[in-house]
């Protein structure tokens, strides 16, 4: 099964993927997450001002037959998530790089060192399928 | 190990995701579970449900003996009906729930769940036996010499006729007729677990192959299991293992229709005479979040008194739906009910009648 795996984002093997700019995470699900799941027929995310400790699960993502937990790549509070999503959850099955779930103040940068680059998430998700 | 059917590489090639289901490797999607579910309300898909078991038994008291097995009227059927009906142990509890097919006056078919086959084996040949000097027949369990597919959908009739796998002649929902397809004895009855209308193939050996290929050839979509399952949870058709187990009555699956207590003798029928079930199951929908199996069923001051036995979301009505048991005695007047979906209690509302109507005959 061939996904998408853009360069300059970091993963971790729950498949969230991280962008960060000045402190701040950007998280979403991978291509080969959206894939797994199928149709995504509904999202949980929590509310801005929410500490998530990194590994630590923030939200589920649903789809028609299963429920799959999200897990927090980074220890940090959350400033901004999506809320298109509650309405179209389906947007992260067209671009799940696109539509992100949340933005996070990332409370130790050095986190960002433990996260997967493109090529060892290939590896990983290879491994998966 | 499961076993695959015949069907698998098939399955396979079409990209399916394959998963154990009934001790069998089975498709539960191809691509979409929604457009799988969609296709089948409003034009024709097909299942491979070559796993479901076959009992086939003959003889001058094959009928009666069906008839007395289980809890739904059968010797009073005519001839080529279809009648689904519980089948119960002494104290009324469900061994299984099946399909009997009235194929002569000295011939019956039967089709249960796959993950029931030996129990239902074991427990149906051993009343033969047992009762050997009252019903005089002969019986079978054909499950691996027979397969099955499913081909269900407003569509299905009019792509039936073009194969030629029926003809003009009246043909009525839960009706079984024997036919021949490509030199091949098939069976086709108008039954199926979707709630749309769309008949069931029983087929000898490797035909089914060929079968497939002229369904697909005919535009039917392939369509897995997590679709059947929305499709039925939808139309609010019990599945074993969830409204229905070992340790349930028919009552408490809403399947009173199915026990018919005019009949004279049946096993199951003293112990359900006066029975009042211990459970209700409810039709519940949540406008926010989804009714996942095993979530608890609350009253409006949120003290538990359920579970969800299954639960989905519905592709036609875009909510998440749910069956679930209920405590009789706690089931509420002012019929206010929560699901709890993690850490909320959401507000559900009560169905009283099924969340979709099929376009079954």
């Amino acid at each position: 099964m061939s996904h998408n795996v853009p360069e300059e984002l970091k993963y971790t093997k729950e498949h969230e993927w991280v962008a960060e700019a000045s402190g701040i995470a950007t998280v979403g699900i991978t291509d080969f997450a959206q894939s797994s799941l199928g149709d995504i027929v509904f999202v949980e995310l929590p509310e801005a001002g929410t500490e998530l400790a990194a590994e630590a699960t923030f939200g589920v993502v649903e789809s028609i037959k299963s429920v799959s937990d999200l897990y927090s790549p980074l220890t940090g509070e959350v400033l901004e998530r999506n809320d298109e999503l509650e309405a179209s959850p389906e947007l992260l099955n067209s671009d799940p790089y696109q539509n992100w779930m949340l933005k996070i103040k990332i409370s130790d940068t050095s986190q960002l060192d433990g996260l997967m680059n493109a090529a060892d998430y290939s590896a990983h998700c290879e491994g998966q399928s | 190990m499961n076993q695959r059917t015949l069907l698998y590489d098939k399955h396979v090639e079409l990209g399916a995701k394959m998963v154990p289901f009934g001790g069998f490797e089975l498709p539960i999607q191809y691509g979409s579970v929604k457009e799988e579910a969609l296709a089948v309300r409003n034009q024709c898909g097909m299942f491979d449900v070559s796993h479901m078991g076959e009992f086939y038994l003959e003889g001058p008291g094959a009928v009666e003996f069906v008839d007395h097995i289980i809890t739904n009227d059968f010797a009073g059927a005519e001839t080529a009906k279809a009648v689904y009906s519980p089948l119960c142990r002494e104290d009324g509890t469900v061994i299984d729930d099946l399909i009997a097919y009235k194929l002569g006056p000295q011939k019956v078919g039967i089709c249960v769940n796959a993950a029931n086959i030996e129990k239902d084996w074991q427990w149906i040949s051993a009343r033969a036996e047992e009762l050997s000097s009252r019903f005089e027949f002969k019986i079978r369990n054909q499950s691996g010499d027979y397969n099955l597919l499913a081909v269900q959908g407003p569509k299905t009739e009019s792509i039936f006729k073009e194969l030629g796998l029926i003809d003009d002649s009246e043909f009525d929902y839960y009706r079984v007729r024997a036919r021949t397809y490509k030199g091949l004895d098939i069976l086709v009855a108008r039954t199926g677990y979707t709630g749309e209308d769309g008949f069931e193939v029983f087929i000898p050996g490797d035909g089914i192959l060929a079968l497939w290929d002229d369904l697909i050839g005919a535009g039917v979509r392939p369509c897995g299991l997590a679709a059947r399952d929305v499709l039925r949870l939808e139309v609010c058709y019990p599945l074993y293992g969830h409204e229905l187990g070992d340790h349930l009555t028919p009552y408490d699956a809403n399947l009173k229709w199915t026990v018919k207590m005019a009949k004279p003798d049946f096993i199951g029928k003293n112990s359900l005479e006066g029975y009042t079930s211990k459970y209700r199951l409810v039709k519940l929908s949540l406008e926010k979040g989804i009714p996942r199996e095993g979530y608890k069923i609350l009253n409006g001051d949120e003290q538990e008194i359920g579970v969800v036995t299954s639960g989905t979301m519905s592709v036609t009505l875009g909510k998440g739906i749910c069956m679930g048991l209920v405590e009789r005695s706690r089931f509420p007047e002012s019929k206010k009910f929560k699901i709890a979906v993690r850490k909320n209690n959401f507000e559900a509302t009560y169905h009283a009648k099924a969340f979709v109507t099929g376009g079954h005959k």
